[in-house]
């Protein structure tokens, strides 16, 4: 074994494994994990029942479910239109695709506050776009889906796009000339091959619409049950100066995305075993 | 099914890519399109296909214009340099899927649809593959899964765009032979596209020759190959020696030397004589006029073949001769000598058929 582990040491050509993976590890431990393990810590100074009583305390559940409910569904809205606009965006030539493309980026750049106080205005009730609306879209989880949606766009479109750029035309051609239609052409053989893309993509914007803050506090109203998210459940308790209890309930939001991203990356490693089996 | 291209013209842009191009092909022929890269046979493939438009001119098959007709419904095979295979379907559901994709009401059953895909993959000796990705097979394999792909929904023409392109050398010759054989087992009407004039001349039945957008010559490959129509196809289907000189009387002539070129009568001021390197024949001794001195620059022997290296003492120009390891033997030459050099067998072009 020890002899094995040697040998392959010695036969590697690429320089410099140890150092860095070394470095690897040591960042990863002072600029993630030991600050994720606090949340731990803080927290074992509770009982067990306290703990469970401050995590399931109906207005923490209430936010666990519009959390992860409103992320994923932004996710999903994300996938599809950050799918089209990545299509669009490589697939034809027209004036402005580049300033269109340079308007993905946005979100990112955009201090989530301010996006969060736009598109506030825009979605009251007498706001520009409120107003054609029956029905609220301001404080209420229908805003926080649409903030949401804002902050994760570019995820997708991202990652999906250089994967639609490096796609053989000749793949679409086979598949013409072995007598399918566009539709099927793109369902069998375009769409499999941005899955991996576009799961990676869906994660990263679930994962970003899942700590967002800034942006959602103003849309949302934060009524409790109703409108309150998880992260702002946080701050109230840190504004409260009762840290264990909102490091408890941050324990939650961690293990779950946790949990969840976990899920995410199975089902990725499943679908890109099939394209890199040797 | 037969071809018939009538004045078929593309451009991309400025660049004519084809130039009035007129071809009938019968039905089950086997066709070379062949041409150095630029020279539009790749155009002209994929324009027959349908993956292209054309500018001008009509492409009938079995007499009906299908100018204008997609793809899908051209019903051909199509098989592509790099494969192009479905790589997130197994080597099974690629060769499935032009059966898959039928509308239901012409499509064959899930057993018809099994039956057919393993009889196609058993002719391309892949029987044991079919729940393997394309990622896990190697260059020959994958080319031979495209090709039962293509064949699969059988195709009336089968167009290959430079099939063989990617693989080693020994592959590609086997795959040739395969090839071949697999078209006179289907006789599908076959167009294969390449650059490589060995390759064309090994399989096709008929090669078409094409340079810069043209048709240079249509023939077999022994008409291509011996009675080369223009100083490009004679170039292109081999190596050459050039000996430049002045046509008189049905002699070209250059200093003292000259040498009878019967097929050119009239006279010309300039002409230019080519000698495939196996038409020359190595002399020891000055016997007439005929012959040029050279010295013997390399030699390689490679295999069965000895190839020599000459430059002429008269004027600073390079020939090439192929001699096979017993002439050499018994001409006992070294590098260095002096020799004279007999084109046994000369063309003549005059630089009018040079003009494009």
């Amino acid at each position: 074994m020890e002899l094995t582990l040697r040998k392959r040491k010695r036969n590697t050509i690429i320089p410099g494994f140890s150092l860095t993976l070394g470095y690897t590890m040591l960042y990863l431990s002072i600029i993630v994990i030991l600050p994720l393990s606090m949340v731990f810590f803080n927290t074992i100074s509770m009982s067990w029942s306290e703990y469970y009583e401050t995590i399931s305390h109906p207005r923490a559940v209430a936010s666990y479910k519009l959390s992860f409910g409103s992320a994923f569904i932004a996710g999903l809205i994300n996938v599809a239109f950050g799918t089209i606009i990545a299509w669009v965006l490589t697939r034809y030539e027209f004036p402005g695709r580049k300033i269109i493309d340079g308007l993905v980026d946005l979100p990112f750049a955009l201090p989530t506050a301010v996006a969060g106080i736009a598109l506030t205005t825009l979605y009251a009730p007498n706001g520009w776009i409120g107003q054609f609306f029956d029905f609220k879209i301001s404080y209420t989880p229908l805003g926080i889906i649409i903030a949401l949606t804002f902050i994760g766009l570019p995820f997708v479109v991202r990652t999906v796009q250089p994967v639609l750029q490096n796609l053989s035309k000749e793949v679409e051609e086979a598949s013409a000339s072995l007598g399918a239609n566009r539709y099927q052409t793109f369902v069998k053989v375009i769409l499999p091959e941005l899955y991996p893309a576009i799961i990676t993509g869906f994660s990263l914007a679930f994962a970003r619409a899942l700590g967002e803050y800034g942006s959602v506090v103003f849309i949302a109203g934060n009524m409790p049950m109703k409108t309150e998210i998880t992260p702002l459940i946080i701050m109230t308790k840190l504004e409260q100066y009762d840290y264990v209890g909102s490091t408890a309930i941050a324990s939650v939001m961690l293990i779950g995305s946790f949990v969840i991203l976990l899920i995410i990356n199975i089902i990725q490693w499943q679908t890109n075993r099939k394209f890199n089996q040797q | 099914m037969s071809i018939q291209i009538q004045h078929v013209t593309k451009s991309f842009g400025t660049f004519q890519a084809l130039k009035d191009i007129s071809i009938d092909i019968e039905s089950g022929e086997l066709i070379a399109l062949l041409g150095p890269s630029g020279s539009g046979k790749t155009t002209l493939l994929r324009i027959l296909a349908g993956l292209e438009g054309l500018d001008g001119g009509r492409i009938l098959f079995d007499g009906e214009d299908i100018t204008n007709v997609s793809p899908k419904e051209r019903k051909i095979g199509f098989v592509f340099q790099h494969y192009a295979l479905f790589r997130h379907m197994t080597v099974f559901d690629n060769v499935a899927y032009g059966l898959k994709v039928r509308p239901r009401k012409i499509r064959p059953s899930k057993e018809e649809i099994a039956k057919k895909v393993h009889e196609l993959l058993s002719l391309v000796k892949l029987e044991n593959f079919h729940d393997r990705y394309p990622s896990q097979l190697s260059g020959g394999q994958r080319q031979r899964v495209a090709l039962a792909r293509a064949l699969a929904v059988e195709p009336k023409v089968l167009l290959l765009d430079e099939p063989f392109g990617a693989l080693d050398a020994k592959v590609r010759k086997e795959l040739r032979r395969w090839l071949r054989k697999l078209h006179d087992e289907f006789n599908v009407t076959s167009i294969f596209v390449t650059h490589d004039q060995e390759e064309a001349l090994d399989v096709a039945n008929r090669i078409i020759v094409m340079n810069q957008g043209k048709i240079e010559q249509v023939g077999t490959p022994e008409e291509v190959y011996d009675n080369p129509k223009s100083p490009f196809v004679y170039d292109f289907l081999g190596n050459v020696n050039i000996f430049k000189g002045r046509l008189q009387n049905g002699k070209l002539k250059q200093g003292l030397f000259e040498i009878n070129a019967p097929h050119a009568l009239n006279s010309y001021e300039e002409a230019i004589g080519y000698v495939r390197p196996h038409d020359i024949q190595i002399e020891k001794e000055k016997v007439n006029n005929e012959t040029v001195a050279a010295k013997i620059m390399y030699i390689h022997v490679v295999g069965p073949t000895v190839q020599i290296e000459l430059k002429r003492q008269d004027v600073d120009e390079y020939l090439e001769a192929e001699l096979t390891k017993e002439q050499y033997k018994t001409l006992n030459i070294q590098k260095g000598d002096i020799v004279y050099v007999r084109p046994k067998q000369l063309k003549v072009f005059i630089p009018e058929d040079f003009s494009i």
